[in-house]
């Protein structure tokens, strides 16, 4: 159990900036999360760090793909700072007590210093966020300077507390010292401030800075260990995303009253309509055909291509997916078979793709006619990925149009820029006018963000 | 009531549930504060197990609510028997007339009908549901809310009231409020997210596949016939079959399976080819069976 002075409020702020931290990387913490957070941390040892930390896990985290990221900011903010053996919670209310001598300092145990100490941090706090991007030095001489020249919210509340005391002690000739000592404390005081803050919100901000990074990443220019770290981060990402998705779709279901089971499931009753059934509105769920070019030059958005779409399976009614590069073959039942990642791996070690040199459009789409119409249907949407360098071959425009005659959409993932699109061998140009959608993708975002207007507008 | 951490392990145990310190912690903390779990995590781990054994362990009533697609407050809060209301008013027809009779105009017997409304929307009519059930139990209850992520968003809507406030509101009779707190806890397997609004309600337990110490106990437990040693080897090659990209990845029940499978070939250490040729206890797709005889090196290490 917490002891009176672990209630303190220096060790209450402690776990406030955990909380922060929590928000900063991501993760929604509400107040009610906060407040049953204290009260749940009545109830048990804190000494027991498995306890202490599913203590917080428990209250504060309500996303399972969230654990990760309460894990990494529960390691930094609590292990990190304890000594080297992990975990101690008596250092760390300890270190939460004297974080500062400051809390010590003489002048915090009259009312006026406390007084003092809380303006301080709001001032401080609102010059962090009005600068969020200053360093913390810049900030720290901001104050000070503001401090010196009675400008701005601290010199105005610096000039009010010193004409209260001089109030209180006319003709008192220690004054001028007592103004020296009252400057040093207060620039002892945001100093302090500053840096904790900035600590705080910089914990947090990290591990959420690594995923935007990452997410936002030109796909090609990922090293094979930032490969392997976006794994985990697409696996949460695309659980987030089918579970929006999925919330999104339930709202629509329901539809208008079902005559036929309303009268059968009454003849109980007499036939007197007690209970109404409604139709349950078909759920519009599209059918996917993913064309994927796997030359060296697009792989990488391939694979998160199909990383993705057989994450989010489950809520396409088919998907079948192909891969070439001049010759297309089907890979769906390598997806079927096991999980997404290993799928992938073995695409590249028993299909043969290669007919003659160099991806080859033409020729795959006229294969495709050939051998897998059967696929296309009047629902589904054909999504192509690829830079569309046809290598200076017959580019197939007739089969592609087929295609689109045959699907509902067809919308084509570029990982070119838009200038290069019609540049040396690249023939996307010839093949734009023909799709409902050619699109620029550079990095996962721009992936899944298409992926998730697929199910809107519809 | 869990006295402590520690005695939530304990009693726990002697359900024959072994449970971590992670899942004790959230349970013992949701007794004190009466509030509700959520317990997530993958199919087979012992999530409904869980609600059971507190029930046991505690001496307390177990009632439970399986959720499915379509669930609506009918069948988890409670209904109006109209069927037996119809069959009162066919059988009371006469008395019914009766009292009428004496009513002059059209006007004044509907106002007379009505004043004994009460009748027949009162709780004799009323078939309790689970939610209904484990609210105006006098005894104290565990209720189980098996697979929300299977019901629609509308029941969990539905939910809020029961969860936050303990009471139900029935539009004709009024509010019915728990007298004793039910202890509830809710499971799911992720199929979708809940909505902010119950999480906030409830305290989180994400439950993953236990270590290897922890599912050793487990085994040993469960199928005490099975010998320490077998155990040991059994749970180690489990964990290292988990580790590999299986369509399904053995959960405890199968492990318990094997164990006891094992058992009853008179096994006293995991040998290769019989561990091998009792592979479907463990895995349940020709896929997954077929991967582990290839990595049969990595699993077997001695």
């Amino acid at each position: 159990m917490l002891r009176a002075h672990d209630t303190s409020t220096a060790a209450k702020n402690k776990f406030f900036e955990f909380a922060g931290i929590l928000k900063d990387a991501g993760v929604t913490v509400s107040t009610v999360e906060v407040l049953d957070m204290f009260e749940a941390l009545r109830h048990v040892s804190p000494y027991d760090k498995t306890v202490f930390r599913q203590t917080l896990a428990t209250t504060l985290v309500k996303d399972y793909t969230d654990i990760s990221v309460f894990n990494r900011c529960f390691e930094e903010f609590f292990e990190k700072k304890s000594s080297q053996k992990g975990f101690d919670y008596e250092i760390f209310i300890r270190d939460a007590l004297n974080t500062s001598s400051l809390e010590k300092h003489p002048r915090m145990g009259d009312e006026a210093g406390k007084e003092l100490f809380d303006a301080i941090d709001a001032i401080v706090d609102a010059t962090l966020q009005e600068h969020p991007d200053k360093a913390p030095k810049d900030i720290i001489k901001l104050l000070l300077d503001e401090a010196d020249g009675a400008s701005g919210a601290l010199g105005q509340l610096i000039f009010n507390t010193r004409s209260r005391s001089r109030d209180g002690s006319v003709g008192d000739d220690t004054a001028p010292s007592a103004d020296d000592a009252e400057s040093d404390f207060i620039a002892e005081l945001v100093r302090e401030r500053v840096r904790r803050r900035v600590f705080e919100r910089t914990t947090g901000r990290n591990i959420q800075k690594r995923d935007e990074y990452l997410l936002n990443r030109y796909i090609y220019r990922l090293t094979q260990d930032e490969i392997k770290e976006m794994r985990e981060l697409i696996k949460r990402f695309g659980q987030k995303l089918k579970n929006r998705i999925s919330l999104r779709k339930k709202k629509v279901k329901r539809g208008g009253i079902d005559v036929k089971r309303t009268l059968r499931k009454n003849l109980q009753y007499g036939g007197t309509p007690f209970r109404i059934y409604y139709k349950d509105r078909k759920i519009d769920r599209p059918q996917l055909v993913v064309l994927c070019d796997i030359s060296g030059s697009v792989s990488q958005y391939s694979r998160f291509m199909l990383l993705l779409t057989y994450t989010l399976q489950s809520l396409f009614s088919k998907v079948r997916s192909f891969a070439f590069i001049s010759n297309m073959v089907e890979i769906t039942h390598l997806f079927q078979e096991m999980d997404p990642e290993r799928a992938l791996n073995s695409i590249f070690e028993d299909t043969n793709f290669t007919y003659g040199w160099g991806s080859n459009y033409g020729h795959c789409f006229t294969q495709f006619i050939r051998e897998y119409s059967d696929s296309l249907t009047s629902k589904t949407t054909v999504l192509v990925l690829g830079d569309g360098r046809n290598n200076n071959q017959d580019p197939g425009l007739e089969s592609f149009i087929r295609i689109k005659e045959r699907s509902r959409n067809l919308f084509w993932l570029n990982p070119d820029r838009r200038h290069l699109w019609a540049w040396s061998d690249s023939i996307a140009e010839l093949y734009l006018p023909y799709c409902n959608e050619m699109k620029e993708v550079r990095n996962f975002l721009d992936l899944s963000e298409f992926i998730d207007k697929l199910f809107i507008g519809k | 009531m869990f006295t402590n951490v520690e005695h939530a392990i304990q009693a726990l145990e002697s359900q024959k549930y072994i449970c971590s310190p992670e899942i004790a912690t959230t349970i013992f903390l949701a007794m004190k504060m009466e509030k509700p779990v959520l317990v997530e995590g993958p199919a087979g781990v012992g999530k409904t197990e869980l609600g059971k054994c507190i029930a046991s362990a505690l001496n307390m009533d177990l009632i439970r609510l399986q959720c499915y697609e379509g669930l609506d407050e009918a069948k988890a809060l409670y209904e109006w028997e109209y069927a037996k209301q119809l069959l009162y008013t066919q059988i009371l027809k006469d008395k019914l007339s009766a009292i009428l009779e004496c009513e002059k105009s059209l006007a004044d017997a509907v106002n007379r009908l009505s004043g004994e409304e009460d009748v027949f929307f009162s709780e004799r009519f009323l078939v309790p549901r689970p939610i209904l059930q484990a609210i105006t139990n006098s005894r104290p209850t565990v209720l189980l809310i098996d697979e929300i992520d299977k019901s629609d968003s509308e029941f969990e809507a539905f939910l809020l009231e029961v969860l936050s406030d303990f009471q139900v509101s029935i539009p004709e009779i009024g509010t019915v409020k728990a007298d004793r707190k039910p202890f509830v806890l809710l499971t799911s397997n992720n199929a979708r997210e809940m909505s902010d609004a119950l999480k906030r309600r409830c305290l989180h337990l994400y439950i993953d596949f236990p270590s290897r110490e922890l599912e050793e106990k487990i085994v040993s437990l469960k199928v005490p016939e099975c010998g320490a040693d077998l155990a040991r080897e059994l749970v180690k090659a489990v964990h290292k079959i988990r580790e590999l990209p299986m369509k399904k990845e053995p959960s405890i029940s199968e492990t318990l399976d094997w164990a006891k499978a094992l058992s009853l070939l008179g096994c006293e250490v995991l040998k290769e080819d019989v561990a091998i040729s009792t592979f479907n206890f463990l895995l349940k797709y020709e896929k997954d069976i077929e991967l582990a005889k290839k990595n049969r090196k990595e699993i077997f290490v001695h």
